[in-house]
């Protein structure tokens, strides 16, 4: 169970944890189980083609937190195309995760582009 | 950084150190070594180690065989146990919460065609006497069951279980590796006959453990209880199939060239452990007390795992609800304690799995171990810690 500083970091000291209120060009996405173990759910605020704001709640282990973390830092900033660009292997990568921890990145990719669709739809 | 995690295992005690170092120079020589001054300063000094282990378990030096550690120990009980009583006997019992040192062992048997019985226990992780009796039939060769659990420090009645294992003629080996040095435990009184230590939960080094071997003449010697009518008609002669072939060192239970700085340093821990045992449990449990109060206070959904009353002075075993176990153990950045959990396909704790806990309250669990070098202000600290960080936790959880 040993983590990168990228992973440690992000998980003693977490940024941007929470929701965001409902409202225009506001949308969230889930995804996992308690069943499964980890259940990651990201909010973004859209405006435009840009991701304004983003948060993220985690039930989950540490390569859950830092995975879901990571993203609602790429996205916030991020345009429309950036953001539904981004990838489990780059979140893998850049928190340096063992092969067997990759689902978690993938939740939190997961639960970013349902958030994103959603935000769109809002934004509407 | 405050380590709370001393049934991992403990530091060497200074004193122990200093008794080790010249083994490791000047008195370099071979215990084996039968001809020469260096031999037998080597030999004195394990002699006198095995005095002083035997001194803390109330046995004879005699009886004490030196292992590499617990798992040999352990390996040799039921391995050994077992291949001398091939042909007479066919089966094993043992417990659902034992060290996987036993339990592997023990299902390695099994596929080579013995009869197991592995004992479920109840809530509070003790095992269920009557359910241990019927296990027990005239075919068992061997019963294990631990002393003190090393997840849940909870101590089983030994003594009742040894002599329902005599009943039939078994021979009982127990793991004692996190009760001794911490509890009294006396071979005689529990009339056991096989029992696994290890230096390193007792401020010794590691690398260094040992089984006590009941022989037939100790329980004459001590002519006392039941075990000496048993041992008179040869139904304790414990005679152990060695499991290392070699040199024939150690009665021929386990060659192999003796580590003579680990066994000075396991007999004078041994001995520190003997002469401060009763003061320093007082301490513990007064502080594992303190911890536990703490946590109460400062946490809600918090949980117990494990007896209260019959236990370890130094453990506790908590879990929390809503919360991940693993984000737990990795966010408490300046606390070393163990926990049942991992990430993703993660298995729970078999002990913890055993008292009926549910798998998320398996996982979400943490294992304190208090011991000789443990503070008031490290255990205030540490629960103040684990408070927050449950909190944190639990804001942070989306369900």
């Amino acid at each position: 169970m040993r983590y990168s500083d990228q992973v440690l970091k992000r998980v003693r000291e977490p940024q941007r944890v929470g929701t965001l209120p409902a409202g225009a060009g506001v949308g969230t996405g889930a995804s996992g189980t308690l069943d499964e173990g980890t259940v990651t759910r990201i909010d973004v605020r859209l405006s435009g083609q840009t991701i304004v704001e983003a948060r993220f709640k985690v039930f989950g282990c540490s390569a859950a937190i830092a995975s879901a973390s990571l993203v609602a830092e790429w996205l916030e900033g991020a345009s429309l195309d950036e953001a539904k660009g981004l990838t489990a292997e780059r979140v893998t990568q850049a928190l340096q995760l063992a092969h067997e921890r990759a689902p978690m990145a993938r939740r939190a990719v997961e639960a970013a582009q349902r958030a994103i669709s959603a935000a769109e739809t809002k934004n509407e | 950084m405050i380590y709370l995690d001393y049934h991992a295992t403990t530091p060497v005690d200074a004193r122990v150190l200093e008794v080790m170092l010249p083994y490791f120079g000047e008195r370099f020589g071979n215990a084996a070594s039968k001809h020469h001054a260096f031999g037998w300063a080597a030999s004195d000094a394990v002699e006198r180690a095995r005095k002083q282990i035997a001194a803390l378990v109330g046995a004879s030096s005699k009886d004490v065989v030196f292992t590499s550690g617990a798992t040999e120990a352990n390996n040799l009980a039921i391995k050994g146990a077992a291949e001398a009583r091939r042909g007479e006997r066919d089966h094993l019992v043992t417990v659902a919460t034992e060290h996987k040192s036993v339990l592997d062992p023990m299902r390695r048997l099994e596929r080579d065609g013995w009869g197991l019985t592995v004992l479920p226990v109840s809530g509070s992780g003790l095992i269920d006497l009557e359910a241990l009796a019927r296990a027990i039939t005239a075919r068992t060769a061997l019963v294990s069951v631990m002393a003190a659990n090393n997840e849940i420090g909870v101590l089983q009645p030994i003594k009742q279980a040894a002599a329902l294992a005599h009943a039939h003629g078994a021979w009982f080996h127990t793991d004692a590796v996190q009760a001794i040095g911490k509890v009294p435990f006396h071979v005689e009184d529990l009339d056991v006959d096989l029992v696994s230590m290890t230096a390193h939960k007792i401020y010794g080094p590691k690398g260094a453990g040992a089984l006590y071997v009941r022989r037939p003449s100790t329980a004459l010697r001590a002519g006392k209880g039941p075990s000496s009518a048993t041992a008179a008609e040869g139904k304790r002669d414990v005679k152990l199939a060695g499991q290392i072939d070699g040199g024939g060192h150690e009665r021929g239970l386990r060659s192999g060239t003796l580590n003579v700085p680990g066994i000075v340093g396991f007999g004078h821990a041994a001995e520190i452990a003997r002469t401060e045992m009763a003061a320093e449990a007082l301490r513990v449990a007064g502080l594992r007390d303190r911890l536990l109060e703490r946590l109460q206070a400062r946490t809600e959904g918090m949980s117990v795992n494990g007896a209260m009353d019959a236990r370890l002075p130094g453990n506790l075993n908590v879990s929390f609800a809503g919360i991940d176990g693993e984000a737990l153990l990795v966010s408490l950045d300046d606390i070393a304690v163990s926990s049942g959990a991992a990430c993703t396909a993660a298995e729970p704790s078999h002990v913890l799995v055993a008292l009926g806990l549910a798998k998320d309250r398996a996982l979400a669990s943490l294992r304190f171990g208090i011991g000789r070098t443990t503070t008031l202000d490290e255990v205030e600290y540490a629960a103040a810690k684990v408070a927050d960080v449950v909190t944190r936790l639990r804001n942070m959880s989306p369900v």
